[in-house]
């Protein structure tokens, strides 16, 4: 190629046109690009990192899990010492804990790759910046920015750890949940700030490999969205494990003595650890779209707001996933990610299920769908509850299930199902039984007339629905 | 490969053939850095542990006290005892003292080449101190960066150390360009056999091997990648004659290390800082 044409062929490149262009490729962006090509549209997706996937595949929901499968082996294998004289080396290198990590990544950017290509989405590597409503500037790792032009666009730029002024996270012996797993060494103790699901879950797997973790949050029980018998369980286990909860308790200053990490708590109590994870929630990653050009602002929660199409206050721009705001959540990212792209083409769905299930990755694990038992008191004043407790279930016994529990609601009459909420090994696959269910509208009467296998966890349900039956005040049936 | 001078031709005769039969003259790490090392590996280690392995080294203890009692490290501070300054500083940094100040040009006797040693170990810790903060940038190990960029030069090291083993009375000190085309040519193999010989971990035996073609690294490119562009920045912020602004823009790390233009800025944002530090690690 001569001068001219390279120049010609740089100068096409520069002017790309797209009829959509997404903005990240998390969840909701890969779900609603391969939406709009699909529709037959001409879709770029661009991407600030190396890898597709954005922070839910490289530093949050895959490795997190990714560490918690090598936990739960430990955990395992000392629960069954007997059998396999099982100890923990010393010495552990967080690489050998998330060891099958770069296989499970480089699967996932392969497929996604295979996906994009398949779909003739154009993949461009680089950081978004809006010039106008219609164009964006990409400015990448090398070389000069570009312009691209598209009809429309969908922001999914995610989320990124919220760092409180008194917690000076300096990935070193501060992390945050971006960063934690860039540990080089397993540590000897760890504090965990927060008490929400990615400090329930990070506190818990530590404390499982061993590490002596103390788990510090203003409110009186972490995970405070569920109801307290679920949380007690939780903490409860965390606590048998070795872990310590420290709940209403305001963190005043945190430091590195050049020791430790030292943490001062307003009631004067001093806690001192190895390292430190800060899990204070997550903010909206809007920083370098340069908002402001195309006169979109973010709202009171620092989030972008959208109508029920997911449509911002600019007509031909979108959004979704973490930036939206809540329910923040994977399954939930994706499904907006298609509907987003239907709505921007006029391409008719139904409504979106608000029934969405929440799964917390914890030891143990915890999911719940529908109403919890303290939101359904509110709602509907008189209920019935149905609880089984997993070490009185076959298969929990057989497994050696401790702290798990199904519960059921129900409204007054003890037919109609109001919520499932589960604490246990196995609770966000399970929760999915009463998902269906409430779903269908069945009464709770399903889960007695339904055969399972047995043993099987899900005897739970029949074991719950049967004590919310005894319940009733008209016992007009068999039961 | 041609070089200016037939003695640079039979050094490199010599590099070849020492490489091939692995028979590279690297001296012995210090026992005491052996010992730091695994310290600082091992969860259940302590202050009262390092403060007995350094107070083997009367010399090393003194020199870490002086820096510890820096101002770049504990301004104001008067520290007395090295479990004190150990208490202070932490495990980490303190050992992190130690190793700097031991691998140094002390540990190579290269009669005619002690500047340029001194040079490069200098030119070491300021890339170490810079990989960290590369490190911390990317989310990525800032423990294990530190080592990598403090012994990413240490093949030139040995390639002077050799040199002057076969240097005779007569021959003088080897030109620049010469020098340039030995370390080009052989500093990968020769950090490989070091890495070897010392037993040092796989990821930091692969940056200082790979830092140069840190796309050839097999497992830790992006390691070998912090170390090069860590390089650069070190290379850039001692003389910018050596290295400009807009060859550390354009450097072919950044793609790999995906760092932006405003990342760089970041990163430059810390040079003063960097600079006190490794004035204090120098002295």
């Amino acid at each position: 190629m001569n001068t001219t044409e390279n120049n010609h062929a740089k100068e096409s490149h520069k002017q790309q046109k797209f009829d959509l262009i997404v903005i990240g490729s998390g969840p909701a962006g890969q779900k609603s690009a391969v939406q709009a090509a699909k529709l037959g549209k001409r879709v770029a997706l661009v991407e600030r990192d190396r890898y597709l996937g954005g922070a839910c595949v490289h530093r949050g929901t895959i490795p997190s899990k990714t560490l918690r499968e090598n936990a739960l082996r430990v955990t395992h294998m000392r629960a069954n010492a007997k059998l396999s004289n099982f100890s923990l080396s010393e010495n552990l290198e967080m690489s050998v804990l998330i060891n099958r990590l770069d296989e499970v990544l480089k699967a996932h950017d392969s497929y996604m790759e295979k996906q994009m290509n398949r779909n003739h989405i154009e993949r461009l590597h680089g950081c978004a910046e809006f010039i106008d409503k219609h164009h964006i500037k990409l400015i990448q790792p090398l070389g000069d920015p570009i312009t691209l032009e598209s009809e429309q666009f969908i922001i999914a730029t995610g989320s990124y750890p919220r760092a409180p002024d008194i917690i000076p996270v300096d990935h070193e012996h501060i992390y945050d949940s971006d960063s934690i797993l860039s540990m080089l060494y397993l540590p000897k103790s760890l504090t965990v700030l927060g008490g929400g699901v990615i400090a329930s879950e990070y506190a818990s797997i530590f404390q499982a490999l061993d590490v002596k973790v103390t788990m510090i949050d203003k409110y009186p029980q972490p995970l405070g969205f569920l109801d307290s018998d679920l949380t007690n369980n939780f903490v409860h286990a965390f606590e048998t494990m070795g872990g310590n909860w420290v709940g209403n308790t305001m963190v005043r200053k945190v430091f590195w003595d050049g020791t430790q990490v030292v943490t001062e708590c307003e009631d004067g109590n001093i806690i001192y650890s190895e390292k430190l994870l800060c899990a204070a929630g997550r903010i909206s990653n809007t920083r370098s779209l340069q908002l402001d050009n195309i006169g979109l602002a973010l709202n009171k929660s620092g989030l972008i707001s959208v109508n029920e199409k997911l449509q911002t206050d600019v007509d031909n721009i979108y959004a979704v996933g973490d930036v939206i705001g809540p329910p923040a959540l994977a399954s939930t990212a994706m499904e907006q990610g298609r509907r987003v792209s239907c709505n921007a083409y006029d391409v008719p769905i139904g409504n979106m299920s608000q029934m969405i299930p929440t799964g917390i990755y914890g030891i143990p694990e915890l999911s719940s769908v529908g109403l919890s038992e303290n939101a359904a008191r509110e709602q509907y004043g008189d209920i019935i509850i149905g609880k089984a407790i997993f070490e009185e279930i076959a298969r929990g016994q057989i497994s050696g299930i401790q702290d798990g529990m199904l519960k059921i609601v129900c409204d007054s009459e003890g037919r109609k199902l109001l919520g499932v909420m589960i604490v246990g090994e196995g609770a966000t696959e399970l929760v999915h039984i009463g998902q269906m269910a409430l779903l269908a509208n069945a009464d709770v009467d399903i889960f007695v007339e339904s055969i399972f296998n047995f043993p099987t966890l899900a005897e739970a349900y029949r074991v719950a629905a049967l004590a919310v039956i005894g319940q009733r005040k008209n016992k007009t049936d068999a039961f | 490969m041609n070089y200016n001078s037939a003695y640079a031709q039979s050094i490199a005769d010599q590099l070849v053939l020492a490489i091939q039969i692995n028979k590279i003259e690297v001296p012995l790490l210090p026992d005491v850095i052996h010992r730091v090392l695994s310290l600082t590996q091992d969860p259940e280690s302590d202050a009262a542990q390092l403060a007995n392995i350094l107070q083997s080294d009367p010399t090393l203890s003194g020199h870490v006290m002086c820096i510890a009692n820096s101002a770049a490290y504990t301004p104001n501070a008067n520290l007395v005892s090295l479990q004190q300054a150990i208490t202070r500083l932490g495990i980490v940094e303190i050992s992190n003292i130690a190793i700097a100040t031991s691998l140094n040009n002390k540990l190579f006797k290269a009669p005619g080449y002690e500047k340029h040693i001194a040079n490069i170990w200098q030119h070491s810790l300021l890339t170490a101190l810079w990989s960290k903060e590369v490190a911390r940038k990317q989310r990525v190990s800032v423990e294990a960066a530190f080592l990598c960029g403090l012994l990413h030069s240490i093949g030139k090291i040995v390639i002077l150390q050799t040199i002057s083993d076969f240097r005779s009375t007569q021959e003088s000190i080897m030109g620049d360009y010469d020098l340039g085309v030995l370390f080009s040519e052989y500093q990968s193999d020769i950090c490989a056999g070091v890495a070897k010989k010392w037993g040092l971990p796989e990821v930091i035996g692969e940056a200082i091997t790979y830092y140069t073609h840190f796309e050839d690294a097999p497992t830790h490119a992006e390691t070998a990648a912090t170390v090069q562009f860590s390089h650069q920045i070190a290379t850039h912020t001692s003389d910018e004659a050596d290295l400009s602004m807009e060859a550390l823009r354009t450097s072919s790390t950044l793609r790999l290390l995906n760092l932006y233009p405003e990342d760089i800025d970041d990163l430059l944002a810390h040079a003063e800082t960097i600079s006190k530090d490794v004035k204090a690690l120098s002295r």
